[in-house]
């Protein structure tokens, strides 16, 4: 494969954690090159190069920037999302274990551009290796200058913190990241106002995914022009990493040009295992449609090629399912999880995942009804569109696409009274009992 | 101001208004049960959902504010009813539907908004209910119980508890589906404006231990009248069955309590159903065998002249009031005794703990222990030599020929043996009053009068703003309001006051107390501030000594 890894570059590398062993191989230029611009330039330069949130929401990274107001007075706040919850994610946990020095350049261009002097990186809790390595690198960064009163001897002060959550998915969400950050319940506040106005301690707060922040100092080291080449088109611009796990020989985390089709990445995962056929897979995480694998097979994995699909990049948590996979109870188990994560405060997210799952457990058990379906289809459109934060669309996600493209299944378990799939159990070392 | 179109009613509204407030101006209901007015916007329950300018995705009205001109909002169309209909159904569906045992049937908004905006059958037939076992009846605190079956999760309660009394005892415990209202160990729900919470629940989840299976709600004629439990003179909704008082409820009045009460407040009718009633007029008679006096019913017109008489062949004689009366009592008091030449009028004040009510304007703090000290003074009592305190602790009644004391309940000390004995000194005793008190089982003569839930009249508070009440309910048999006794009583003296109106007494009142001077009998709903020297400095609602409106105290 041609494609040289950019984010990924030091993995495999572990001196780069470092700042010595970063530096090496090439690591603050980026910052070094930003500390000279002025910090409109540096905004300038992220919008060039078209990079989009990685966190899910495909927000343009620098147009987010430039929304935090400047003349308020008031403190401002980078906050680094690294609260990877969603089932299926795992390409922070591996940015922040093989590269912490990327995301800590990527953080302090961000906190320079922004003009902010603190930033919190919100780690979910159950992260505790990168929660280490991230503090020790953190460390070895103040003790090398790069963070502190004097940023790389620019006068630029920024201090950086490891914040670790308590296990919700619901703070990957921004503003309850916030709530958890200030010590509140773990909750998503009503919007607006928009954390870039109003967000951490009432003050402007820049909220970034942790890939996306790696991306940054790339993109100061080698141009936004540079990075813009990259992927499909000046939408989609830029490298991503893809995790994917599923029914696949080699489950990992893989980097690509954004918009690589998912056939190229199959391939790279060794393939369906056990030469099985693809059923269908979830592009982006535990919230995107189901997608059927033989009539998206050469999709291009990208924003708008994905969402023109039906479906969503979101996180790039690509969930592979093969021929025995029982649609039914793959839906199932993530409406269980969305209910289980639902904060509690809005009513169709609190009501819905609930009878959701509760439905769904009930038809995988082959106690459905014939109208459970079109109940299902209905309270989807109770919920979506009408919580209070993402987590009632993420939850109908995959209600949704389980309603209208595997009506058949669900059928199939009310005519038969019982799932037609056998149940197989996977032990931890592979092997299909 | 910009504008804002509601359903084709196009208003013109401050700027940053919120749409539920728009709304309600424009006269279109928008269901809600999370927003109220004085809590912190949350948009949880999504009740309030509208359709903004013509656009797909639904909108929270509670967290929309108009601040640009021309905005289009719509509640009418299909996309909202839909909305409104799959949001109630996503209460019921784990609702307990127990509203044949539930107090809150009746005032319940779930009940009112599952008939305006649900459907009459449940979808959720073959899953189990949620339920909180054991959760059902959980004292929270002294006044409030919580029946967590029937909670929708709107955290009113909470947000009160943070925002409004400042206490924060309440809190929003386990997450999703199984998410709860509660209390932090031992830290019970007890401040002294802790049943705001069960007015502000829109559900019977929390009820007040003290209403709670009293009386089916719709079986309660509810009328505006005024709390008597301080000189704050919180506005109230009495909810009354045949003349029973059930409750007090706090009757919106920002420049005053705004939404609120305190709970002493919410008990102090109690009184008039613990204590015994003065039923009739009478007189002390002979004493019986026991050597205790007998008590003998007379008639109002006997003792209306008997009373007469006395005031004016008495040679040193005192008419002492207390802040208990209305100004219009108390005004026709003052013209008694200045009609028998009565100069002593002494005026029984009592103080009793600060009690602060917030508000928008930092809240109203009132340490009277009676409503209308101040509508009392400036109708003329409190004047002459003699001081309520010459009575109550002192041997001024024994000077006495006559004593009339205004209230048979003045304050504890009408109870207390030591001053009614005192009191008892002087050679005659005339007792007004509602309750048959110790004091006034020692009078010569004692005269039944009504209650304040029975009667009307006019209280000034702390910030000697006179507001107006209205009788509740009549008084029964014999018993008859102050006013119209005392007016027929000074119709003794000076003839033309017999069956004067309240109207009548407040209208020369006016003309005679410059205090008064220029008020209209029909005072404004939210009361009038008086033109007196004191009531200058006071804030536009509430008195200037109060901080902040989270100060409770009390």
């Amino acid at each position: 494969m041609a494609f040289e890894p950019i984010l990924t570059r030091n993995v495999g590398h572990p001196e780069a954690r470092t700042v010595d062993g970063y530096k090496k191989r090439g690591g603050y230029a980026g910052l070094a090159k930003a500390l000279k611009m002025e910090p409109g330039e540096v905004i300038e330069e992220v919008k060039t190069s078209g990079l989009r949130g990685r966190g899910g929401a495909g927000f343009p990274a620098g147009l987010k920037w430039s929304f935090v107001p400047q003349d308020t007075g008031k403190e401002k706040y980078l906050v680094c999302n690294a609260d990877e919850s969603e089932p299926g994610t795992f390409k922070d946990r591996l940015l922040m274990e093989h590269d912490p020095q990327q995301l800590i350049e990527g953080n302090a261009i961000c906190c320079y551009a922004v003009g902010a002097s603190t930033c919190y990186i919100y780690i979910r809790g159950e992260y505790t290796e990168a929660l280490h390595i991230m503090e020790e690198a953190i460390k070895d960064a103040y003790d090398a200058g790069i963070l502190g009163d004097n940023v790389m001897g620019s006068g630029f002060k920024l201090d950086m913190y490891m914040h670790a959550g308590a296990g919700a998915y619901i703070c990957g969400e921004e503003t309850g990241m916030l709530e958890s950050l200030e010590g509140k319940r773990g909750q998503p506040r009503v919007k607006p106002p928009f954390p870039a106005v109003v967000g951490a301690f009432g003050s402007p707060t820049v909220i970034n995914n942790v890939e996306t922040l790696a991306n940054v100092p790339h993109i100061m080291e080698r141009g936004g022009e540079w990075f813009a080449g990259i992927g499909t088109d000046e939408r989609n611009t830029g490298p991503k990493l893809y995790a994917v796990s599923g029914h696949v020989e080699h489950p990992g985390t893989y980097e690509f040009p954004i918009g690589v089709p998912f056939s190229e990445l199959l391939d790279a995962c060794g393939g369906i295992w056990r030469g099985r056929e693809l059923k269908a897979y979830i592009p982006g995480g535990a919230s995107a449609a189901i997608l059927p694998g033989d009539e998206f097979y050469d999709l291009p994995m990208d924003f708008d090629q994905i969402a023109n699909a039906g479906s969503m990049l979101g996180s790039a948590a690509v969930m592979v399912m093969d021929e025995t996979t029982c649609m039914v109870r793959s839906v199932a188990r993530l409406a269980k999880f969305f209910n289980h994560e639902s904060c509690g405060q809005c009513t169709p997210c609190r009501e819905g995942t609930n009878w959701m799952e509760l439905l769904l457990t009930r038809i995988e058990k082959g106690q459905g009804r014939p109208q459970d379906a079109s109940l299902l289809a209905n309270i989807c459109t109770h919920v979506s569109g009408n919580s209070l934060c993402a987590l009632g669309d993420a939850a109908v996600g995959p209600v949704k696409s389980l309603v209208e493209t595997y009506f058949h299944e669900i059928e199939q378990h009310v005519a038969d009274g019982g799932c037609p799939y056998p149940e197989i159990r996977v032990f931890s070392n592979g092997q299909a009992a | 101001m910009p504008t804002v179109t509601i359903n084709d009613r196009t208003i013109e509204v401050e700027r940053g208004t919120n749409l539920v407030e728009a709304a309600k101006k424009a006269g279109v209901q928008i269901p809600h049960y999370c927003y109220h007015p004085r809590l912190s916007i949350v948009g949880q329950c999504r009740m309030c959902l509208v359709q903004l300018d013509g656009g797909d995705k639904l909108a929270a009205a509670c967290s929309v504010n108009v601040e640009k001109d021309g905005m289009q909002v719509r509640t009418d169309v299909p996309e909202v009813k839909e909305a409104q209909r799959g949001m109630m159904e996503f209460f019921l569906i784990n609702h307990p539907l127990d509203c044949p045992i539930c107090d809150q049937a009746g005032e319940c908004g779930l009940q009112d908004y599952a008939f305006k905006h649900g459907q009459a059958y449940s979808r959720f037939q073959y899953e189990d209910k949620r339920v909180y076992p054991g959760r059902e009846r959980i004292p929270l605190g002294p006044n409030v119980l919580l029946n967590m079956n029937r909670c929708i999760q709107c955290t009113r309660c909470v947000r009160f508890t943070r925002e409004v009394s400042g206490t924060g005892e309440l809190g929003f415990f386990n997450r999703g589906a199984r998410t709860e209202i509660g209390v932090f160990p031992g830290k019970p729900l007890d401040n002294p404006l802790s049943t705001n919470v069960v007015d502000i629940c829109p559900v019977g989840a929390l009820t007040s231990t003290r209403f709670r299976f009293a009386e089916r709600v719709w079986y309660l004629d509810k009328r505006p009248s005024l709390c008597t439990g301080c000189d704050v003179g919180c506005n109230i909704t009495l909810e009354h069955r045949r003349g029973k008082i059930r409750r007090y409820k706090p009757r919106h009045n920002e420049a005053v309590n705004d939404y609120w009460m305190c709970d002493y407040g919410r008990e102090t009718f109690e009184r008039y159903e613990t204590l015994p009633r003065l039923a009739a007029p009478r007189r002390m008679g002979d004493l019986d065998d026991d050597n205790v006096p007998d008590l003998v019913p007379i008639g109002w017109t006997e003792a209306l002249d008997e009373l007469r008489e006395r005031l004016q062949m008495a040679g040193k004689a005192a008419v002492a009031g207390s802040g208990n009366l209305t100004t219009e009592e108390a005004w026709l008091l003052a013209k008694v005794a200045d009609a028998a030449g009565v100069e002593d009028l002494p005026l029984v004040t009592t103080q009793g703990p600060t009690r602060t009510i917030p508000n928008t304007h930092g809240g109203v703090s009132g340490s009277d222990a009676q409503p209308n000290r101040r509508g009392a003074e400036l109708a003329g009592l409190g004047g002459g030599g003699m001081d309520a305190s010459d009575l109550l602790e002192g041997d001024a009644a024994a000077n006495l020929d006559l004593l009339v004391v205004a209230d048979s309940d003045f304050s504890e000390a009408a109870h207390d043996p030591e001053v009614v004995e005192r009191l008892r000194r002087a050679d005659y005793l005339v007792v007004l009053g509602w309750a048959d008190s110790p004091l006034a089982r020692a009078a010569d003569l004692a005269l039944p009068v009504a209650t304040h839930a029975e009667t009307s009249g006019t209280f000034v508070n702390v910030q000697w703003r006179a507001q107006r009440f209205e009788a509740a309910f009549p008084p029964a048999g014999q018993i008859r309001p102050a006013s119209e006794v005392l007016a027929d009583l000074l119709d003794r003296f000076d003839e033309g006051w017999e069956g004067a109106t309240l109207g009548d007494v407040f209208t020369r009142m006016a003309e005679e107390v410059p205090a008064f001077a220029g008020l209209d009998f029909d005072l404004p709903p939210t009361g009038s501030v008086l033109n007196v020297p004191e009531a200058a400095g006071a804030a536009p609602g509430g008195s200037a000594e109060t901080g902040t409106g989270t100060e409770v105290t009390g």
